[in-house]
């Protein structure tokens, strides 16, 4: 089976989206077969070579190129590349133009379209409905995505949208031998930016001091950086809990997975989140999650692995969170249920889904 | 119908739990005043009040299980309870009473939770399960019967049927919540899962809830809008033949009781036809109840005489004033547990019926849902398919068209600011339908604290993405109809006719809000269901030979009190009362400046429309003064 990936990027930055992408471009070199191949092209990416490529491949992948940024560029790589292949993947819907393109030129190309989250949870223009409708596959990362598809694009045939979940980097499995903080520590991860306000970073904020009446010495750790920052600290100063509210910044992996490691709970109760791929990350080092009743999270957080709460409100975010604080749920169960969703199942269900 | 309460906490002495059950379970004796229970379990204590309306000499509550395991409380009616208990029976459980309750225990022992779609009628119940020590609670599938929780800070779960017996048992705090007063604004109501409380949640509409030991609350809903095929009918006659059925078989079930049964009758369609059908079912000289008004423009009389001479009702009206309504305002304002814009009507039906000598009354609450009876039904698809066409003009010219129509003060200019800002498909568009305010006079409205949460939230209903979820596949009026009852109906309509009509210790029964009606009508034609040309073709036609033709050839007016005229005569005292400086002080959440200019430009208009917007926040002032007080 030849494939072609698309991505909008795999190394250039560091996103939820380049990394399900990596992991994307792993599993596709493992299911192509013996005789196989996968030709990737990352819209924003140059053609240098990185080293981490060769963790995320092997030599099923035959090229790898990168369109930096330029868009006519790539539709024409995604032609070429495509004349001759089986698949193409498309990592992301503002590229799946170039896909209903590549199939023009090659009428026995089939093509399928990773949905992520709040990227297609919107109305279509016509280019758009007339490039997902020729889709053969869209892989949907929740049932809930899926559904707002199905919404916002009522003509679509629903035996064509097929959930697969997210899965954990398999490059990134704990090793940190840290262990777990004495002090009661909430940890947070993502991008603290205005637009993405909806993550529940402010919620959080409000809910500390309700937290420190029965949990004084509890702590709240941010990881990530954003031009929402200040803003974020500001509140805090004013609910007068800057010393229980600590702003970590940007991270390395190895020191994300040590404060994963040391904390006592993971929440992150946003409105948006099209599969939350943190809440995993925490959950494979024994965690428990707080999320918001909202998007895909329910289907991540179940009973035995966290709590899920309205979004917005702020009260029952302080119950909940002191809750996991004083009983954290067994962190046996809760790695096994991320377990669940590690790279072979989700190579297993991606190869189904596209032999399907 | 009862009253029902519980406290989970192991950390909390038994005799601690008693006492705060035993107070909450007081301040609802109106809700059950023939009997009273309280059990003490190891980590939980429930307890109730009773309205007796099967097999009143038995039936009392907590009840037990044979082996102990089980102990249930239950507020509704399981109107299928007798096919219930010959299934339960044939497996081997044995019955003492001729109770709804002991057969919902039965089912839940049998069945655990699957025994919740099994379950036709209006229920909130909780099962103390001593085994696991685990609290499973339920409320019914369109929130007929109300059912609230607070999990306290230091572990432990208090519930009741009303939240001043969550506040009465001393471990729950009154304090309003600010985002709360942004949500009432724009929705006559607060929508579940929130309460106007910080920390006190209303359990939605066909939902569960689980508590374990610790006190840890999980959610989830067990009834969901029905996806799969079933039986429909093929053509118009069929679909006409089978809905009679249907109302048919939901009088039967509705009508059963050990106690007197009547019916409230407006004389609109929906209520002559649930009186016709109940007269045809064999009542005996059924009594029916309406209110009428000096003011004619509002009166029903002679629509509702006209059906009770029709069917040789006992009628029962009841003239409603302003002036009585004055003199009552303290009394009604009481009876409710959170402000609402709606309701007097029921409280004065509920008052009436009872005084009529009925414990039960029926009412034909949910035809305007299930029927297409609001305007809704055809704005909100003319809408939808105009919106495309709006996003295809450009950026610049959308912008200009918002900016003017943004400058005009008027309330329809706004709303359509609020489809045209925040729509994009037919859900959007129907939870910006239901609005009270748009969303420019709302921000108007509040003070910067609880602005901040209304701006977080946004201006859609809280529910809308569960919505949306739970609909994909419907059709427009399908997701209109789902709408209408997930919104208004239920967290207005329904929670309105659960505190007035508790008021007056009266149960109330919605046969139209039937699960095996609504999951049978939801699967038909939408064609044969709806038609924009002629109002509630479907029940008219169904009910042919029942409701006379005069009442079918009626406009539609509601079941609506003349508030416009009260308000600019008989209510302005108490109302300039309360748009005074200092009674709005005792809602800090809003701008005082605002909220009288609100005020003033009703009195000073001729928008009779308006009258609701207004009143609306005259009860929410009100409901805060009230709590000051308190």
């Amino acid at each position: 089976m030849k494939i072609v990936l698309l991505s909008p990027e795999l190394f250039r930055a560091e996103g939820g989206i380049a990394r399900i992408m990596r992991v994307y471009l792993k599993a596709l070199c493992e299911i192509c077969g013996p005789t196989g191949e996968v030709r990737s092209l990352a819209l924003n990416d140059t053609n240098d070579f990185v080293p981490p490529l060769n963790r995320y491949s092997n030599d099923r992948l035959s090229e790898h190129l990168g369109a930096d940024r330029r868009k006519l560029r790539f539709v024409w790589r995604t032609i070429r590349l495509a004349r001759d292949a089986d698949w193409l993947v498309c990592g992301h819907i503002g590229q799946l133009i170039a896909a209903r393109l590549a199939r023009t030129a090659n009428p026995m190309l089939r093509y399928a379209l990773i949905a992520h989250g709040i990227e297609v949870w919107r109305p279509y223009n016509f280019f758009e409905r007339w490039a997902l409708r020729g889709a053969d596959r869209i892989f949907c990362i929740s049932e809930y995505t899926r559904r707002q598809m199905l919404r916002f694009c009522p003509g679509l045939n629903p035996t064509r949208l097929l959930v697969v979940p997210n899965t954990l980097d398999p490059n990134l499995s704990p090793k940190s031998l840290t262990t777990a903080s004495a002090q009661p520590t909430i940890l947070s991860v993502g991008r603290l930016v205005r637009a993405d306000d909806y993550k529940g970073f402010d919620t959080l904020i409000e809910a500390v001091p309700a937290i420190l009446k029965i949990v004084p010495e509890a702590q709240l750790r941010i990881v990530g950086t954003g031009d929402d920052q200040p803003r974020l600290q500001t509140l805090a100063a004013q609910l007068g809990v800057s010393e229980h509210v600590i702003f970590v910044g940007k991270v390395s992996d190895e020191q994300l997975s040590d404060e994963y490691a040391q904390c006592t709970v993971f929440a992150l109760p946003s409105r948006r989140e099209g599969f939350g791929l943190v809440y995993l990350e925490a959950m494979i080092h024994g965690k428990s999650c707080l999320g918001a009743r909202a998007g895909g999270t329910p289907e991540v957080i179940s009973s035995d692995t966290g709590i899920l709460v309205e979004y917005g409100n702020v009260p029952e975010l302080a119950v909940a969170l002191i809750d996991l604080l004083r009983h954290p749920c067994d962190s046996e169960v809760v790695r096994r249920h991320a377990e669940s969703f590690a790279f072979p199942h989700f190579t297993n269900h991606l190869a189904q889904a596209l032999r399907y | 119908m009862c009253g029902i309460a519980g406290f989970v906490s192991s950390e909390t002495s038994p005799s601690d739990r008693s006492v705060a059950v035993e107070r909450m379970c007081q301040a609802m004796i109106h809700r059950g005043p023939d009997d009273a229970g309280l059990a003490d379990l190891n980590g939980a204590t429930l307890g109730m009040r009773r309205l007796a309306i099967f097999d009143p000499a038995n039936g009392r509550q907590p009840m037990r299980s044979p082996d102990g395991r089980f102990t249930l409380v239950f507020n509704g009616a399981i109107y299928n309870f007798r096919e219930l208990r010959r299934e339960l029976e044939a497996s081997g459980h044995a019955f003492h009473t001729q109770c709804d309750t002991e057969v919902l225990l039965a089912a839940y022992v049998q069945w655990r939770e699957a025994c919740l779609p099994r379950l036709r009628g209006m229920f909130a119940f909780a099962v103390w399960d001593s085994v696991e020590q685990i609290l499973f609670a339920a409320r019914d599938a369109f929130g007929i019967k109300p059912l609230y929780y607070a999990r306290r800070p230091r572990g432990g779960v208090a519930f009741a049927s009303e939240l001043r017996a969550l506040f009465a048992s001393g471990e729950v705090t009154r304090e309003i919540d600010p985002a709360s007063i942004g949500e009432y604004l724009a929705w006559f109501t607060v929508p579940a899962p929130r309460t106007m409380f910080s920390g006190v949640a209303n359990l939605p509409p066909g939902h569960w809830l689980r508590c374990d030991q610790l006190g840890r609350v999980h959610t989830g809903a067990w009834w969901h809008f029905p996806q799969t095929h079933g039986d429909i009918a093929g053509t118009y006659d069929e679909f006409v033949a089978g809905l009679r059925a249907q109302l048919e078989d939901s009088i039967r079930v509705h009508r059963l009781a050990d106690v007197p049964v009547g019916a409230f009758l407006s004389g609109g369609m929906d209520s002559s036809a649930v009186v016709g059908l109940m007269a045809r079912s064999g009542a005996p000289k059924l009594k029916t109840f309406s209110l009428v008004f000096g003011e004619a423009a509002y009166s029903e009389q002679s629509s509702a005489q006209l059906v009770a001479d029709t069917f040789g009702t006992e009628h029962h009206a009841e003239l409603i004033t302003g002036e009585r309504v004055v003199g009552d305002l303290p009394k009604i304002i009481a009876a409710f547990d959170q402000p609402t814009g709606d309701g007097i009507n029921t409280y004065y039906a509920s008052q009436t019926a009872r005084r009529g000598g009925v414990t039960v009354a029926l009412s034909g609450l949910g035809g305007d849902e299930l029927f297409g009876g609001y305007g809704s039904f055809t704005d909100i698809p003319k809408l939808n398919r105009w919106l495309p066409r709006w996003r295809m003009l450009p950026q610049a010219i959308r912008q200009t068209i918002l900016k003017r129509l943004q400058a005009r003060p008027d309330t329809r200019s706004r709303k359509l600011v609020d489809f045209l800002s925040h729509a994009r498909d037919l859900h959007e568009l129907s939870s910006l339908r239901r609005r009270v305010l748009p969303e420019a006079t709302r921000l108007d409205l509040l003070a910067p604290e609880a602005r901040r949460h209304v701006e977080r939230l946004g201006p859609h209903h809280p529910m809308l993405e569960d919505f949306a979820f739970e609909l994909a596949g419907a059709d427009a009026f399908q997701t209109v109809s789902a709408w209408e009852m997930r919104t208004y109906m239920a967290d207005v309509l329904l929670r309105d006719s659960d505190v007035f009509s508790m008021a007056h210790s009266l149960e109330l029964r919605v046969p139209l809000v039937d699960r095996v009606l609504i999951e049978w009508l939801w699967l038909q034609q939408t064609a044969f269901k709806f038609n924009p040309r002629i109002l509630k073709r479907a029940l008219a036609d169904a009910t042919r030979g029942i409701v006379p033709d005069a009442i079918k050839q009626r406009p539609k007016q509601g079941f609506t009190l003349p508030f416009p005229l009260w308000m600019r005569g008989a209510l302005r005292p108490f109302l300039d009362e309360v748009f005074s400086t200092s009674s709005i002080a005792a809602c800090p959440w809003l701008q005082a400046d605002a909220v009288k200019q609100l005020w003033h430009q009703f009195i000073n208009g001729t928008d009779n429309r308006a009258w609701s917007r207004v009143w609306t926040v005259a009860m929410l002032i009100q409901f805060c003064r009230q709590g000051q007080a308190a």
